[in-house]
């Protein structure tokens, strides 16, 4: 394929990719304007109250869908006549974000049952929820949690398990625990407040 | 109280409240102390590269609020240390960017084109000096437009615009950070499109919470918190692990060895760096001004024009990219003047201009008792009464936070700043997700609820997403900010125009803002791809 022909190929291939999104942003912005604002509102775009007219809960949403809109489609004309920047998305963004979607919610999940856990697994005659700002109960989620999300996002970068990465991981949620929870007696490190 | 005792009033608030320690007999208040550390922080994190500013102001919010509480006495304390880290990290960013041609961040870029090829000479300390020197000028004239201008803009909004004046000049607002900020317009007006629509979820007038699709989680619609910190912190930090994930830890920076041969920066230094310095204030304090106009593009502009204005004036010596001096100062006086002109459509208007405003009104909004806007510069009583307007004091404290931040800009910035090159060193591997448990952890001590840090990392995700695609996310913010506040005064507008629907068409002031809005953006559709990436 000569140079000129790969230009026009990437050239028409970022088009239709701002192309589609610009579309699938315009008819995202007719649903929300259509479906969700009419159906999840209680009143209109303007309404009648005791013999006035007030602006209803509709409209600020409804402009917002037309701002969405406006900008989808214009994105999209944009596409059609070969002028759109570069999208730099492609399936393996998808994944990654995907992948540490999942990350960050085991990270949050062992936060949340590893202090319980252990409490269940003890001999502790008290139920979690009363020693949470106690000494290390108040700690143990935390740093088991914010342990898993370091390591697990170092390793990743590093592709090998190395000891500074244990170190760090270690280290930086104790850090964080001891600045937010030494100096203040009001504050819950997560997930204790909700526990 | 007339202005003098105001403005008395707002200086003796940073010097002589809650006095910290005694120091040869003098009293040290906590707002200076703050002030300092705020501004010692902020340099660290500006020469840290992958670390920036708002980041820094992200994190320091929650735990300032919890230090200092919701009351009063905690606003000039806790701003006194945001702006201290919004000046500091402006001159931290040049550190790297001559030491190890890393620019701390991104305003920063064009210092390495003259900084590093200086530091390759054995002139680094040179160039640093250079750099402090333009950049304590350039954010000091700023900070001068904006205690003369603020005031004047706000009583000008005061005197001329009413309900649906106002309503229009938001709408204008919101217009031109869409077309301006990023590289497209249509990606600005899809920003701001979908900041607004986050906004107006749950709350509303009606007994129903709108657009809550029956949950109680989003009955009180989103926390400023999660999708102010989700969107602007954590997608940068999901995007920066990614890239390293694809990339590779990289490998540490080497330094140019600090030579001492040649690091005199004086009287001849300081006028041959001058004329650069001028044009370049005067550009980034007219760039700060404006709405969503972020301090990289002052740099470009104040960069340019010296480098042309040097190329005419000495067509035999060798250009800008080579080591010239005259580059270093004309890109950081241009990047650090728009640090105090950002504040004047904050304070006279209540708009954000960019990330860093976007948290000294979080801050603002999280303790209470100031209201950015024209009405904060309102002389109660008029000058000869005795009504004391508690947030136009607050004004003048925050102006002389400022002042103090440029004293200590002027006398220790350059030293400390010569100091902090290590921060180059810590790798970003280590440092993001750190970052991330950091902010993470601020969220919920914030709003003590795991949903809430679900939110943050939903917008997060949304923040990461709309990077990849190339929008810019400060319309997101700055609508999402901005959206109730819309809201609010159109309704009010309406109201008071008896249910007139065309309230913004039939003021003179009011339809040149909105045909002005339209303008704008028309005329940055006009030229997609044409202009160059500001932040």
């Amino acid at each position: 394929m000569s140079a000129r022909q790969e230009t026009q190929t990437n050239g028409k291939a970022r088009n239709n990719s701002a192309l589609a999104l610009g579309l699938a942003l315009f008819v995202l912005a007719l649903l929300i304007l259509w479906v969700w604002v009419p159906l999840d509102t209680d009143s209109g775009l303007i309404e009648k109250v005791r013999r006035r007219w007030v602006i209803g809960d509709a409209l600020a949403p409804s402009v917002a869908a037309v701002v969405l809109g406006l900008g989808g489609a214009f994105l999209a004309l944009v596409a059609l006549m070969g002028r759109a920047e570069p999208l730099d998305l492609s399936v393996s963004n998808v994944v990654f974000a995907l992948a540490y979607l999942v990350l960050l919610v085991a990270a949050f999940h062992v936060m949340r049952w590893v202090g319980p856990g252990l409490v269940a697994l003890s001999d502790q005659a008290q139920s979690y929820r009363s020693l949470r700002d106690t000494v290390p109960w108040k700690y143990l989620g935390f740093v088991s949690g914010g342990f898993l999300l370091v390591l697990a996002s170092i390793v990743a970068v590093e592709r090998r398990l190395s000891a500074r990465a244990v170190l760090v991981a270690l280290l930086a949620p104790l850090a964080i625990a001891l600045i937010y929870d030494l100096p203040f007696d009001d504050l819950l490190l997560p997930p204790n407040g909700d526990l | 109280m007339g202005f003098w005792d105001h403005l008395w009033l707002g200086v003796a608030a940073v010097f002589t409240a809650s006095p910290a320690f005694e120091l040869l007999g003098l009293p040290v208040s906590t707002t200076v102390i703050m002030i300092a550390s705020g501004f010692g922080v902020g340099i660290v994190v500006g020469a840290t590269p992958g670390l920036a500013g708002p980041m820094a102001m992200a994190i320091a919010l929650p735990i300032l609020i919890s230090v200092f509480g919701v009351s009063a006495d905690a606003l000039l304390p806790v701003l006194g240390f945001l702006i201290g880290i919004m000046k500091g990290a402006t001159i931290g960013g040049a550190v790297p960017a001559i030491l190890f041609n890393t620019p701390g961040t991104p305003d920063a870029l064009l210092t390495t084109f003259d900084g590093y090829p200086m530091a390759k000479k054995g002139q680094a300390r040179k160039a640093l000096k250079a750099a402090h020197f333009a950049s304590a000028s350039g954010d000091t004239f700023s900070d001068l437009v904006l205690f003369t201008s603020a005031p004047f803009l706000a009583i000008m909004v005061e005197r001329f615009l009413d309900l649906p004046e106002k309503t229009g000049l938001i709408i204008l607002s919101l217009s031109f950070i869409a077309a301006v900020v990023g590289n497209s317009a249509a990606k600005g007006l899809i920003s701001a499109g979908l900041g607004l629509l986050a906004a107006y979820i749950g709350k509303g007038e009606d007994f129903y919470p709108r657009l809550s699709l029956g949950q109680d989680a989003l009955a009180d619609g989103f926390p400023v918190v999660t999708a102010v910190l989700g969107v602007l912190i954590l997608g940068e930090v999901f995007k920066g692990i990614e890239d390293l994930v694809r990339s590779g830890p990289q490998s540490p920076t080497r330094s140019q060895a600090v030579s001492k041969a040649d690091s005199r920066f004086g009287w001849k230094e300081v006028v041959l760096c001058w004329p650069y310095i001028r044009t370049s204030a005067l550009i980034g304090t007219a760039i700060g001004a404006l709405p969503g106009i972020g301090s990289t593009l002052a740099a470009t502009l104040g960069y340019a024009s010296g480098r042309r204005s040097h190329a005419r004036k000495y067509p035999d010596q060798p250009k800008f990219g080579t080591g010239r001096i005259e580059g270093v100062a004309a890109t950081e006086a241009a990047n650090s003047a728009v640090s105090g002109a950002n504040l004047i459509p904050v304070l006279s208007l209540g708009i954000p201009g960019n990330a860093a405003a976007v948290f000294l009104i979080l801050a603002m909004d999280s303790i209470g008792g100031f209201n950015p806007g024209p009405s904060v510069f309102k002389l109660q009583g008029g000058v000869v009464g005795e009504g004391i307007n508690p947030e136009l004091v607050v004004v003048f404290g925050i102006f002389t936070a400022m002042m103090v931040a440029n004293a200590l800009n002027w006398s220790l910035g350059g030293l400390f700043m010569r100091s902090v090159g290590v921060m180059a060193h810590i790798p970003k591997h280590l440092l993001l997700p750190v970052i991330l448990l950091l902010t993470l952890t601020a969220i919920y001590v914030q709003l003590t609820s795991m949903a809430g840090v679900y939110m943050a990392i939903g917008f997060g995700l949304l923040g990461y997403f709309m990077r990849r695609v190339g929008v810019s996310v400060l319309p997101f913010v700055i609508a999402f900010i901005l959206g109730r506040n819309l809201e609010e005064t159109a309704r009010q507008a309406f109201a008071a125009t008896g249910g007139d629907v065309w309230f913004l068409f039939h003021s003179p002031i009011a339809f040149a803002f909105v045909l002005a809005s339209v303008v704008v953006v028309t005329l940055a559709l006009w030229r997609p791809g044409a202009r160059k990436k500001p932040n």
